[in-house]
């Protein structure tokens, strides 16, 4: 064990200075931070100011507010609503001044108003309309899917981009014959465990950076009032999920990696493993939109897809936490398999240097 | 002296294409001996020393240290240089030798404390912030010697340490690892510099086409190729060494004669008959003429 902590403690320090990490860190954060302060910036406004001349204030119902400042008379309203101090101005509860066409919402609001306060002083009461949904729990739909859709990429750029490393490093010890020496006193396992171990914490530094960075982003901008209930229990699935999809890619990578022995060919052998993950990034993206959906539902269950498709459809919908489990349950199964047939490819064919291996080869021990 | 011996017994190694690499490979180190492997290209010796390590499995034989069979925690006190160069280009010097030291065992204290001792030994001191990649071909050397020594072997097995090293270099490696050897520690290292390994080594092994075709101390390879005397006559006749065994050449108006007459005084004596004796003396091989003789 000391040997294998001794292996991930180095790709640790080299990983977390290299200027790549810190850079690639940096614009993530950068990154997911913007997009979930952006609502605020872009998003339609949700409170407007109304200038009042000569007018009683209506009352507006809903969640939008309404501010409203009173002008001496209408020359002072029509200078303000051109100034753009005031969205509108009502003058002698008659008519409305505005600068070129008026927002829709805040029309429909300031008529519906007038009406109701014509109908009111004539003695009429209206009881606003009861809303109910015989559906799902909507309210949260906008922002879940705004989660899911940010989750698939990250999970996507992370869960991609670390197996990536781990086959790069496996490759650069391969064709450096530096391996030669590390096998003379470490164990395939401990070299190859200590590896996955320690890039997979980079990985989960720069995701709890970025889910971090989400968060703060989204609590700054207000964004967070609407996150829907369960927000600490979809923060922890996504970082456990995430270890599980790395591990189950990473020993994928490493066993594809260690069978060429030159950095070029990295690429070209880890495509079944890049073609998988496509896949598995390809059904996820859809779930966003189909949480609910047959293939979402059943790709939930399936290694490796599970592990994309999964957290996101706790975020995206509400997910009954039983499902969940399975879907954990079957996915470590999956992960410990991958793992166990990766060891063993890798212990015997990381120290063939040469032209690239058939995995057959390495499978049945030729 | 089975204390710290190291010994191949009868090694064997097909590969894949058929082709025998090694065939019953046997030798033996003793402690504190430099023990030199040479070899024609292709002729066994990285096959071997990878096998000694345990990178390469045998299909059959032993290697066995000090009197038991050698295996995985033995090997780990091993120091080890392949004849491909490996190091991790972008880590620092330093850092570098002190992981090694830490993947051998040794604690970060130790590991430290034996770099620095290297470091310096080597002529390092002034590059250990620098990465490996920035260092001349011939520093980068120095730091492989210093990652095979760095947690103080037991053995040493070096493929090719002195290729490519300045004279000046060859002999500040030469006295690193005779110090080694001093200590009771038994070095095996392969050469193609046969003058350099008769000048280090005390006893030699050279393997042919997968085979130990001669291995001891080089006097013993000597003994073993026969003593020969080597006479120049001047102004002879020809034919005055018939009846003598051995190889006549004529270079100008000197004779020479090549022999392994038994019988030192009688070819004297026919060689003062015939003429001046210019050169009368046992002819001593040099190595290279022994392994050219081995492996003919």
């Amino acid at each position: 064990m000391n040997g294998l902590l001794q292996v991930a403690g180095r790709e640790v320090r080299t990983q977390v200075r290299s200027k790549g990490f810190i850079v690639g860190l940096v614009i993530m954060v950068l990154l997911v931070g913007a997009v979930s302060f952006a609502p605020k910036v872009m998003g339609g406004p949700d409170s407007y100011r109304v200038g009042a001349v000569a007018s009683e204030r209506l009352p507006i119902w809903g969640d939008t507010e309404v501010e409203w400042k009173d002008y001496a008379d209408e020359g002072a309203a029509r200078k303000a609503v051109l100034d753009g101090d005031v969205d509108a101005a009502l003058v002698g509860g008659t008519r409305v001044l505005t600068d070129g066409a008026i927002d829709d919402e805040l029309g429909l609001l300031l008529q519906s108003a007038h009406r109701e306060a014509q109908i009111g002083s004539a003695g009429v009461t209206i009881t606003p309309l009861a809303m109910e949904s015989v559906g799902a729990d909507t309210r949260y739909q906008k922002t879940r899917s705004g989660i899911a859709v940010v989750l698939v990429i990250i999970l996507f750029m992370l869960v991609i981009g670390t197996p990536m490393m781990v086959a790069m490093g496996v490759v650069e010890e391969k064709s450096s014959r530096i391996v030669e020496i590390l096998l003379t006193s470490l164990r395939p396992w401990q070299l190859l465990g200590g590896k996955i171990v320690g890039l997979g914490l980079v990985g989960l530094i720069n995701l709890v950076a970025v889910v971090a960075a989400g968060l703060v982003g989204a609590t700054a901008s207000g964004l967070a009032v609407d996150f829907p209930p369960g927000m600490a229990g979809i923060v922890v699935g996504v970082l456990v999920w995430f270890v599980l999809g790395y591990l189950f890619f990473a020993a994928f990578a490493a066993a594809l990696g260690s069978l060429v022995s030159r950095q070029e060919e990295v690429g070209n052998v880890l495509t079944p493993m890049t073609m998988t993950m496509m896949v598995t990034y390809g059904v996820a993206f859809y779930s966003v939109s189909s949480p609910t959906g047959t293939v979402a539902t059943i790709a939930s269950f399936v290694p490796p897809f599970s592990s994309m498709v999964m957290p996101v459809r706790a975020a995206a919908a509400e997910t009954p936490f039983w499902q969940v489990a399975v879907s954990g349950v079957v996915m470590v199964m999956a992960v410990v398999g991958v793992t166990l047939l990766a060891a063993r490819i890798y212990e015997r064919a990381v120290l063939r240097t040469g032209a690239r291996i058939r995995l057959l080869d390495v499978v049945k021990g030729r | 002296m089975i204390g710290r011996m190291l010994e191949t017994q009868e090694l064997r190694k097909t590969f894949g294409t058929g082709k025998v690499a090694l065939d019953r490979v046997s030798f033996a180190v003793r402690p504190g001996e430099m023990f030199g492997f040479v070899g024609a290209n292709g002729a066994g010796k990285t096959t071997t020393m990878r096998i000694v390590m345990g990178v390469l499995q045998a299909d059959s034989g032993e290697v066995r240290w000090k009197g038991g069979p050698l295996g995985f925690a033995e090997r780990r006190r091993f120091g080890y240089m392949p004849e491909e160069r490996g190091l991790y280009q972008k880590m620092k010097v330093a850092e570098q030798i002190e992981y090694f030291g830490r993947l051998h065992g040794l604690s970060a204290e130790a590991a430290g404390k034996a770099t620095g001792e290297l470091v310096e030994r080597l002529g390092l001191t002034e590059r250990t912030k620098d990465a490996v990649e920035s260092l001349s071909l011939g520093n980068q050397q120095r730091v492989q010697l210093a990652v095979a020594l760095v947690h103080d072997p037991d053995v040493l097995i070096l493929d090719e340490p002195f290729s490519g090293l300045d004279p000046l270099a060859v002999d500040a490696l030469a006295e690193a690892l005779r110090e080694r050897a001093r200590g009771g520690v038994p070095v095996i290292f392969s050469s193609h510099q046969l003058d350099l390994v008769e000048r280090l080594c005390d006893s030699v092994g050279i393997i042919s086409a997968g085979r130990m075709v001669a291995s001891g101390t080089v006097d013993e390879l000597r003994t073993a190729e026969g003593r020969k005397l080597r006479v120049i006559v001047a102004g002879a006749e020809p034919g005055w060494a018939e009846g003598l065994a051995g190889e006549l050449t004529v270079e100008g108006d000197r004779q020479v004669l090549v022999t392994d007459d038994e019988d030192d005084q009688r070819v004297l004596r026919a060689a003062m008959r015939a003429g001046r004796v210019e050169h009368f003396g046992v002819e001593r091989p040099t190595l290279t003429e022994i392994f050219k003789e081995a492996v003919a």
